[in-house]
């Protein structure tokens, strides 16, 4: 019975442990200066890194399915892990729009709709590139249809920045918000370690 | 006696729509962000008949255009490719979600609250237009 048991427990555990949610990099990246702002005046720049664990996702406003869902997703997995760690601890959320010619005018309600807290910024073509290749992120912006409308591409993976403003780990589709949670709990643990 | 029963569905469950064997379950717009150009429809597309239908458009009132989209991920890679053409066979479903295939709700023409309604008209390759009513909520995440 025990060994019955035992064996549905995998056939269901099983797909969950099999989803990767997260990439701890190799080596933690260093992030050159860089300096974004939304229409409220507020910036965001590397600065705001120190101290904290910063979550940073590119996308563009007119994302219609990816985007929001991601968002959505990390409001879940930060308010999950906000069980798990102090709450100094708690990742800071920062959404950059990779598309400012469309997007500068109101880029700052765009995370607030998914958490109060989460803060969205958008910045000169240089910076985002800048930011862009730091993180081994990508966007490309496509060709408009006949209505002007353009889609982007960009990366899927949302950039997890440790509190020396270092690059440790690239968080990745699904996004379940447990998983991703747990990701991120044991993430600090080690970089707490490895500081002691 | 069928259309009776489905009719009857019909007026207790106000989100599903039906149009011969096909049924439309779970309409939903994400309540959106404020001020995008672009936002999404999802739902769930049953064939309980015979024969194979083909979704081949989708229209939504208060909305300049919409289209039948599927975001994937190609090498981490988030991409969007407009898709022409649905096949469902019979007995099958076809799920749109978060992450896949979605309707693709084009200009608003005006700004959207939580509990307002779209409809939209599924158009299908024999012809047949299926009008389905999404209604606008948040999208709860878990896990």
């Amino acid at each position: 019975m025990t060994r019955v048991l035992a064996f549905m427990f995998c056939l269901l555990a099983a797909p969950l442990w099999a989803q990767v949610q997260g990439v701890e990099l190799d080596e933690p990246v260093a992030l050159p200066d860089f300096a974004f702002s939304n229409e409220l005046g507020e910036s965001f720049t590397q600065a705001d890194l120190d101290g904290r664990w910063t979550l940073i996702m590119f996308g563009f406003l007119s994302c219609p399915d990816v985007c929001p869902f991601t968002m959505g997703n990390l409001e879940a997995a930060v308010s999950e892990t906000g069980m798990r760690v102090r709450p100094d601890n708690v990742p800071q959320v920062v959404f950059i729009s990779v598309d400012p010619a469309r997007d500068a005018e109101h880029v700052s309600d765009y995370a607030k709709f998914f958490h109060p807290d989460f803060r969205s910024f958008t910045g000169a073509r240089d910076q985002i590139d800048t930011l862009i290749e730091a993180t081994d992120s990508f966007y490309r912006l496509m060709t408009p249809d006949q209505t002007g409308y353009y889609e982007v591409q960009h990366s899927a993976s949302v950039s997890v920045i440790a509190p020396d403003g270092t690059l440790r780990a690239k968080l990745q589709p699904p996004f379940d918000p447990g998983l991703t949670a747990e990701f991120l709990a044991q993430l600090q643990i080690k970089y707490r370690k490895a500081r002691s | 006696m069928r259309g009776t029963l489905f009719a009857a569905l019909l007026a207790v469950c106000p989100g599903l729509a039906w149009a011969g064997d096909l049924t439309v379950s779970d309409p939903v717009v994400p309540l959106a962000p404020p001020g995008l150009m672009a936002h999404s429809a999802y739902m769930t597309l049953t064939n309980a008949g015979d024969v194979p239908r083909t979704l081949v458009g989708v229209a939504a009132d208060g909305y300049a255009m919409a289209h039948i989209h599927r975001s994937d991920d190609s090498g981490g890679v988030a991409t969007m490719s407009a898709v022409d053409a649905i096949a469902i066979a019979p007995g099958q479903s076809v799920t749109f979600a978060p992450g896949g295939l979605h309707v693709m709700l084009m200009h608003p023409a005006a700004p959207q609250a939580e509990g307002d309604t779209v409809t939209l008209t599924l158009q299908f390759a024999n012809g047949e237009a299926l009008p389905v009513t999404a209604t606008v909520r948040r999208l709860k995440h878990g896990s």
